[in-house]
């Protein structure tokens, strides 16, 4: 996952709900040094009796904002809808920059 | 008594061979003797059982020698022997990092230690380990903890040493060589395995056990060691990180960086399922189980004084309407014989 572009990571869970293992595992994605390379990471761990499906707000260097519901999603289609945006930022940056 | 014939005279005996000692005399009435018969001993008695494999390493239902059948015990055990267990997410956490965390939450659970043993009671920081898992092979371990419980042991077939019917006194189990054979107990038999592997069967905590995990280890439930690691690993308002001015080594930025990778994700106290707001109230029952006790003290003693006063109140009342009614009938004698 290309991590370097993303600025705000919120995400909310249930860790005790099967639905949420997408988003334990889209934490782990991270590099052990995204938080000192400027990505803010916040994840709430909600109680385990809540019914709040799993979700995850995510801010990029541009100010495009994503939110995702991931209680539906697996982590592939996760990664597939972040890195999306991630791509043209990167190619921009390429054409820009050299 | 037959008469004894050389069967062979002394001209037909093998000449100086000493290869053949037993040639040199030999009689017709011992040529014609059967071997003995077996004792009849032996054919009412079993022979005496025999250890087919090593006593420490029974035959197991995935080959012994792979690293995973070797975590599998290795977890086994360490469910069974960890009455009080966290759970944590760690998120790409580097080694330094670990070392920090590791040496940080050493020092705090020492420091918990001496509180204790100056106290007088037992200390056990040493043993608490924090260890990254295999948390597929942890899964499997924790189905085989959960639901194989084994009520015979495999000494249970054999016969007691006093029975005549054994020749030996030793205690070996009568099991074969196979991992086929029911009668195996251990948690990597295939018994074992066919309990744990019923899809029907449910551990409560199933969906924690996905991704990067690492387990916390106490061998015994104890509130303070609890809140000491609490506030080391997932520091908040009730159990507050030490400050800067206390323990520097705290805040430097490697074990800063790695405890940010890390996230408490629940505990399993006494085969119950806590998540973080349950670990946190067991870690804050003041004075560890000798609080809990005194409480109770404190609220069984209340219960029987008022019991007491209940009980006695009942007598008494009886009393006084006994004595109440003999004083009637005894003014009613009187009154009677005054008309």
């Amino acid at each position: 996952m290309i991590t370097r572009f993303l600025t705000h990571v919120h995400l909310t869970f249930n860790p005790f709900s099967p639905r949420s293992k997408s988003a334990r595992v889209f934490l782990s994605l991270f590099p052990s040094n995204a938080r000192a390379n400027g990505t803010q990471i916040q994840s709430k761990m909600l109680p385990r009796t809540s019914k709040e499906p799993a979700s995850l707000a995510i801010k990029f260097k541009d100010g495009k904002e994503m939110k995702l519901d991931l209680d539906k999603m697996r982590i592939t289609e996760v990664v597939e809808e972040v890195d999306r945006h991630s791509r043209t930022l990167a190619r921009k940056e390429e054409l820009l920059g050299n | 008594m037959p008469p004894r014939i050389r069967l062979r005279p002394r001209a037909m005996r093998v000449l100086n061979s000493p290869s053949q000692p037993s040639l040199q005399y030999t009689y017709a009435s011992l040529a014609t003797a059967t071997t003995p018969a077996a004792p009849v001993d032996q054919t009412i008695r079993s022979i005496p059982p025999i250890l087919r494999y090593p006593p420490t390493q029974p035959p197991s239902h995935k080959p012994p020698e792979v690293r995973k059948t070797q975590l599998h015990r290795q977890y086994q055990s360490l469910l069974r022997s960890s009455p009080l267990m966290l759970i944590f997410q760690h998120n790409n956490i580097k080694a330094v990092q670990w070392m920090g965390i590791r040496r940080e939450l050493s020092a705090a659970l020492a420091k918990v230690d001496a509180e204790r043993s100056a106290a007088g009671q037992e200390t056990f920081a040493e043993e608490i380990k924090f260890q990254v898992i295999q948390t597929g092979i942890f899964a499997s371990a924790l189905r085989v903890v959960e639901f194989f419980h084994p009520e015979e042991s495999t000494l249970d077939h054999v016969p007691h040493p006093t029975d005549p019917a054994t020749p030996t006194s030793a205690k070996i189990p009568n099991t074969k060589n196979t991992p086929e054979d029911v009668r195996f107990t251990h948690g990597l038999s295939r018994r074992a395995h066919e309990a744990a592997s019923n899809k029907k069967l449910k551990v409560e905590l199933e969906p924690l056990l996905s991704g990067p995990l690492a387990v916390l280890t106490f061998p015994s439930v104890s509130p303070q060691h609890l809140k000491a690691a609490l506030s080391i690993l997932a520091p908040s308002l009730d159990f507050p990180a030490p400050k800067r001015k206390v323990i520097p080594s705290y805040h430097e930025p490697e074990v800063q960086g790695g405890l940010q990778n890390l996230m408490l994700l629940g505990a399993r106290i006494e085969g119950k399922v806590f998540d973080q707001e349950g670990t946190r109230w067991v870690g804050g029952i003041a004075g560890g189980i000798d609080g809990l006790r005194a409480q109770l003290v404190h609220v069984l003693q209340g219960a029987g004084a008022s019991l007491a006063g209940a009980l006695e109140g009942a007598s008494r009342s009886l009393y006084f309407a006994i004595e109440g009614r003999r004083m009637d009938m005894e003014e009613k004698e009187k009154g009677g014989k005054v008309e």
